[in-house]
């Protein structure tokens, strides 16, 4: 199965690379709702969840050129693109006004799990995490934040919220299993 | 380096999920090429990754996929700058507009410059136009003067001329006794600058009695000067008389002549 995928995704990129539109329509029915789920869970409202999904493979289309298989498989590379997509997005002036989002400090954190968004995908995988790694899971993945931002916020030093993210995620993976 | 210890770290799912720093994934690129155990174990995680999020697929709304069409079809023009904003290297945005300013700056002096030197230019140009062009007013009106002068002294006249004993004065009378207008006119050959306060006064001299024929003005480049018309004489002299001129001469004559 494996050999086989990576078989196609070979063929995949280089007819994308070749500007092949069949290739590209392959490719979105294959993969846009994947996509659409991540970017959904980091933007919440549809309209904008619509324009992320828009801009994503745009990008994909123009920027084929500069996805490196030997650093990863094609839907990493998309999925990168989907998620920095969505938190720029996030951080944009017109998310901000309509969504109140205050800046992360530590006082204000925004509640992890938000019911109706959370039940599907990483995030229901997030919600069998204790408190502490959702949290974390949430504030980087979901929300960008750097780790030193959320060492700031949530002082802790800087290696344990490093150690600590990456103990959730070798839980989060044990969970997809 | 333990690479199972290091596999099981977390490294990979940090590095697939895009949470880990440049220089986390810089040498987890360089690890996966050292030790292939490390690479498999990422394409095993994208590869679970993948799966699970194909399975938690949502339902895309239908108009999303043309929507995207249009905008790839339309964007072979203006891929170029928006590759940029993409590639997020601003800086070099700016720097392009910044020697696009620059550029523009410097030919708008260039331009300002060459206005206002080529402006500058012109109206000297046009000046020296109007000085030369003044210039050749003179100079035809001098040479039609001297034109009319010498048409004058093609006609038969009497000459007279008029001599201080010194010889220091000398001016010549031409008298036109065959018109009907008797017109008399004065080449002055030489004559001593009078003193500011008098002038040098022409007379015809009848019977010994003076007819005041005129003051003579000394003007450059004149040929003759017309003076008073006389029906009759008989002799002419030039007196120094106070400035304005005399009814009848004050001082003996500076020179004198007769027909």
């Amino acid at each position: 199965m494996a050999a086989k995928l990576t078989y196609e995704e070979h063929e995949l990129v280089s007819s994308l690379r070749q500007k092949n539109e069949e290739a590209f329509s392959y490719l979105y029915e294959h993969y846009s709702g994947a996509l659409y789920g991540v970017i959904k869970q980091i933007v919440i409202d549809t309209e904008l969840g619509n324009d992320v999904l828009q801009e994503t493979f745009v990008n994909i289309w123009r920027r084929i050129d500069s996805y490196d298989e030997t650093k990863g498989r094609l839907f990493t590379w998309m999925l990168n693109i989907a998620r920095n997509a969505a938190i720029d997005k996030t951080r944009s002036k017109g998310f901000q006004q309509s969504q109140k989002q205050v800046p992360l400090d530590g006082d204000v954190i925004q509640p992890s799990v938000r019911p109706g968004v959370d039940d599907y995908g990483l995030k229901r995988l997030i919600l069998k995490l204790k408190d502490e790694q959702r949290l974390l899971i949430d504030l980087s993945y979901f929300q960008g934040y750097t780790h030193q931002q959320i060492a700031t916020a949530l002082h802790i030093p800087l290696g344990t919220v490093k150690t600590r993210i990456r103990s959730a995620l070798t839980q989060l993976r044990a969970l997809m299993q | 380096m333990n690479v199972k210890e290091y596999i099981s770290s977390g490294i990979i799912e940090s590095y697939v999920l895009g949470l880990a720093s440049e220089a986390e994934s810089q040498e987890f690129e360089q690890n996966c090429v050292q030790y292939p155990e490390i690479a498999q174990a990422r394409t095993a995680f994208e590869i679970a990754l993948e799966e699970k999020m194909l399975e938690d697929a949502v339902a895309v709304p239908l108009p999303l996929k043309q929507k995207i069409d249009e905008k790839i079809k339309s964007s072979t023009f203006e891929t170029a700058t928006e590759y940029l904003e993409d590639e997020r290297t601003p800086v070099r945005q700016i720097g392009a507009w910044r020697w696009i300013a620059a550029a523009s700056l410097i030919l708008l002096v260039v331009s300002l410059y060459w206005t206002i030197s080529t402006t500058k230019k012109y109206r000297d140009l046009q000046a020296q136009n109007k000085e030369l062009q003044e210039k050749i007013q003179q100079s035809t009106a001098q040479v039609s003067d001297m034109q009319d002068d010498m048409e004058k002294l093609k006609h038969p006249m009497k000459t007279a001329a008029l001599k201080s004993e010194d010889d220091r004065a000398y001016a010549i009378v031409y008298w036109d006794t065959v018109s009907a207008s008797r017109n008399v006119y004065l080449m002055i050959n030489n004559l001593p600058q009078a003193p500011t306060d008098k002038q040098y006064q022409l007379w015809a001299l009848l019977n010994n009695e003076p007819i005041d024929l005129g003051m003579i003005e000394v003007k450059q480049k004149r040929l003759l000067y017309q003076m008073k018309n006389v029906q009759n004489a008989q002799a002419f002299a030039i007196t120094l008389e106070p400035k304005g001129g005399s009814e009848k001469p004050t001082t003996a004559p500076i020179a004198l002549s007769n027909l």
